[in-house]
C-alpha cells in the first residue's frame, strides 16, 4: 500500500512539475503578451478538460506507442518504451490536469492590476522582469489555487492513465487504479483501506494549500 | 511639426504627432511642448490619457512620430517604437498603482536599481526627504493615505532620474488638502530636479497652479495650446471649462496660526493675508486655496468693509472667457480673479494697473 501511495505521489508531483512552467508560459503568452492566436492555444490547452479522459488516454496511446511519433522517437533515441511506465502515467495525469492549472493561472494573472505592471515597465523593467517581480507575486493566491487544482486532479487521474500505463502493481498502479482493482476483485477491506489513504492524502493536500495561503505577506496585513 | 512652436521662450522638449483610432474614438493631434511643466487639459474622453500613454510607450499609435529631449522614441515611418522600459519616462497613475507586495522603500528603489549608476541623479532617501516620506520608508503601502500614496508614486518615478515625468490625473482621487500639497510638491520637484513634466488634468485650477504651458484637447483633437493664462480664456476652452470652480492654489508661509477666536496670518507672495485659524505652526509652509470668484477687485482701499484683506497687486493681463473676464494679477505670485465684463469695464482694468484685492478671510482655505 505504501508503494501505491509512493507511486501516486510520484506521478502527481511529476505531472505538476511538468505543467507548472508550461501553464505559467501559457498564461503569460495569452493573458499578458496577448499573442495573436492566443485563443486557439487556450482552447487547445483546455480541451482535455472537456473530453472524456479515456479519449485523451487513447490519443496518448497512439502518440506514445511504438508506431506513434513520440514513442518511436523515444525508442530510437533513448532506447526506452514509454507506454506502461510510471512516466506514461505521469504524462497522462499532466495532460488531464493541465487545463485546471492553466485556467486558474490565467484568471489569477488577469486579476493583476495592469497599471501596476505598466508602472514597473515605465521604471525600466522589461516584460519578463515585470512578470517575475509583479505578476507572479501579485497572483500568488490564484497561482497556488491552480497548483492545488492541478495536483489533486493528477492524484485522482484514472481514465487516461489506465489506457497508457495499465495498472501494474508496484510500477504504474496509483491509488485510484488500485481501488478499482480491489473493488473488481471483491477485496472490500483493501479497497476501504485505500480509500482511507486517498482521503488522508486529499485532506493533507488541501491543508498544505491553506497553510501556504496564510504565510504572512507584506501588504496584505 | 513646424507649425506649433511653443511660446514663452523655453526650448522645445517634446514634439509629437500622434494618430490612434479606437472603435468610437480617434485621437489625432500634434504638439511641441517646452521644457518645464506642460498641462494637457480636456474633459474626460478627450484623449488626454491616450496621448500620455502614447508618449509613455504604453500603447502604440497607428501612426505619427514622438521625439523627447531630441531622442526619437516612436516613428511609424522609421519603424521605431521603444518600449516603456527603454524610454525611461517616469509615469504616475491616478491612484498611484503602488506595488502592494513591497514596502515604501522597495517601491521607491525598484526603478532606481534598474537605472545605470551613471544616470542616477537622486537617491531614494533624498527623494523621500524631498517629498516628506522619510518616516514611512519601512512601512507597507496598504495603509498609506491618498496623499502619501501619490507622493510615493512620485518618488518612485523620480528615482529613475527621468528626463520627462508623465502624470495622469495624479490629483483626481485626492481630497482638496492632499491635492494642494501634491501640487506644491510637484512644483518643488520640477524646480529642484529640473525634470520636465506632462501633467494630464481636467481641472483648470490644477493646470493654473502647476503649468505655465497648456495644451487643450477635446474630442481627440487639439483645440488650443500656449501659455496657460491665454489658454484658460480660449473660446474653445471656455466652452468646456467650468470657471465657477476655478481656484488659486498657492503656497503660504504661516506667520501666526491664530487661535479659536483669532485669525491666522499667512504670507503669500509679497502680501500678508488674514486667514482662518490653522493647525500649522508659525514658520510652516501651508497650501491655501482662494476661489477666483471670491476675490473682489477695488481701485483703492475700501474705507469700511467686513473683508479682512485689502492687499495691493498689479494687473498683468485681462482675458475674456465666454461671458466673464479672467483678470491675472501679480501679488508676488500670480493669481487669477474672475469678474463680470461690466465690472471690468467700469473699473477700466488694464495691464500694469495698480489694484487692491479684497478677500474675506473665510474665503481662504488653509490646508495643513
Amino acid at each position: 500500500m505504501l508503494q501505491t501511495l509512493a507511486i501516486t505521489l510520484q506521478v502527481a508531483v511529476a505531472a505538476t512539475l511538468v505543467n507548472l512552467p508550461l501553464a505559467l508560459a501559457l498564461g503569460w503568452l495569452v493573458v499578458k503578451k496577448r499573442i495573436r492566436g492566443g485563443f486557439l492555444l487556450d482552447i487547445l490547452a483546455s480541451l482535455p478538460l472537456a473530453l472524456p479522459p479515456v479519449v485523451i488516454g487513447y490519443m496518448l496511446l497512439l502518440l506514445l506507442g511504438r508506431r506513434g511519433p513520440i514513442g518511436r522517437l523515444a525508442a530510437d533515441v533513448l532506447g526506452v518504451d514509454i507506454l506502461f511506465t510510471w512516466a506514461a502515467a505521469a504524462l497522462a495525469a499532466a495532460v488531464i490536469s493541465f487545463p485546471l492549472m492553466a485556467r486558474a493561472f490565467m484568471v489569477a494573472m488577469h486579476g493583476v492590476d495592469e497599471r501596476i505592471e505598466r508602472s514597473a515597465r515605465s521604471l525600466g523593467a522589461g516584460p519578463l522582469r515585470v512578470f517575475f517581480t509583479m505578476t507572479l507575486p501579485l497572483a500568488y493566491r490564484g497561482l497556488l489555487a491552480g497548483v492545488l487544482l492541478g495536483f489533486v486532479r493528477a492524484l485522482s487521474e484514472f481514465g487516461a492513465t489506465i489506457v497508457v500505463a495499465g495498472s501494474i502493481p508496484g510500477r504504474t498502479q496509483t491509488l485510484p487504479l488500485a481501488i478499482y482493482e480491489s473493488v473488481q476483485l471483491g477485496r472490500d477491506e483493501e479497497a476501504l483501506a485505500l480509500v482511507a489513504v486517498s482521503i488522508a492524502l486529499a485532506v493533507a493536500t488541501i491543508a498544505a494549500h491553506n497553510w501556504l495561503l496564510t504565510l504572512p505577506r507584506r501588504g496584505e496585513t | 511639426m513646424t507649425e506649433t512652436a511653443p511660446q514663452g521662450g523655453a526650448p522645445p522638449f517634446l514634439e509629437f504627432r500622434v494618430s490612434k483610432s479606437y472603435d468610437a474614438f480617434t485621437l489625432d493631434c500634434e504638439g511641441v511642448f517646452p521644457s518645464g511643466i506642460t498641462a494637457v487639459f480636456g474633459p474626460s474622453g478627450s484623449g488626454k490619457t491616450t496621448l500620455l500613454d502614447s508618449i509613455a510607450g504604453m500603447i502604440s499609435p497607428d501612426c505619427g512620430e514622438i521625439r523627447a529631449g531630441g531622442r526619437l522614441v516612436y516613428s511609424s515611418r522609421a519603424r521605431v517604437d521603444l518600449p516603456p522600459e527603454k524610454r525611461r519616462f517616469g509615469y504616475v497613475f491616478q491612484h498611484g498603482a503602488l506595488f502592494p507586495q513591497m514596502s515604501v522603500r522597495a517601491n521607491i528603489s525598484y526603478g532606481y536599481r534598474l537605472t545605470p549608476e551613471s544616470e542616477r541623479l537622486a537617491a531614494p532617501d533624498d527623494l523621500a526627504d524631498l517629498l516628506g516620506l522619510s518616516h514611512l520608508m519601512d512601512r507597507g503601502v496598504a495603509n498609506l493615505s491618498g496623499g502619501e500614496r501619490q507622493r510615493v508614486a512620485l518618488a518612485r518615478a523620480l528615482a529613475i532620474s527621468p528626463r520627462l515625468l508623465l502624470l495622469d490625473e495624479p490629483l483626481a482621487s485626492l481630497d482638496a488638502a492632499y491635492r494642494a500639497s501634491i501640487l506644491l510638491h510637484l512644483n518643488r520637484v520640477s524646480e529642484r530636479l529640473g525634470v520636465s513634466m506632462v501633467f494630464v488634468s481636467h481641472s483648470l485650477s490644477e493646470v493654473l497652479a502647476l503649468a505655465p504651458f497648456t495644451y487643450a484637447l477635446d474630442g481627440g483633437r487639439m483645440i488650443a495650446h500656449g501659455p496657460t493664462p491665454e489658454i484658460l480664456a480660449h473660446p474653445g476652452v471656455s466652452r468646456i471649462a467650468d470657471y465657477g470652480t476655478l481656484e488659486n492654489i498657492l503656497e503660504a508661509e504661516v506667520v501666526d496660526s491664530g487661535g479659536c477666536e483669532s485669525a491666522s496670518a499667512l504670507r503669500v507672495g509679497d502680501a500678508l493675508l488674514v486667514g482662518p485659524p490653522t493647525l500649522s505652526q508659525p514658520g510652516d509652509l501651508a497650501s491655501i486655496s482662494i476661489g477666483a470668484g471670491d476675490i473682489i477687485l477695488s481701485l483703492g482701499v475700501p474705507p469700511m468693509t467686513s473683508a479682512r484683506n485689502a492687499v495691493p497687486a498689479v494687473v498683468r493681463e485681462l482675458r475674456d472667457a465666454g461671458g466673464r473676464v479672467l483678470v491675472h494679477v501679480d501679488l508676488g505670485v500670480p493669481l487669477v480673479v474672475e469678474v463680470t465684463p461690466a465690472a471690468a469695464a467700469e473699473l477700466a482694468l488694464r495691464p500694469d494697473q495698480d489694484i487692491y484685492l479684497v478677500i474675506k478671510s473665510n474665503s481662504i482655505l488653509v490646508f495643513a
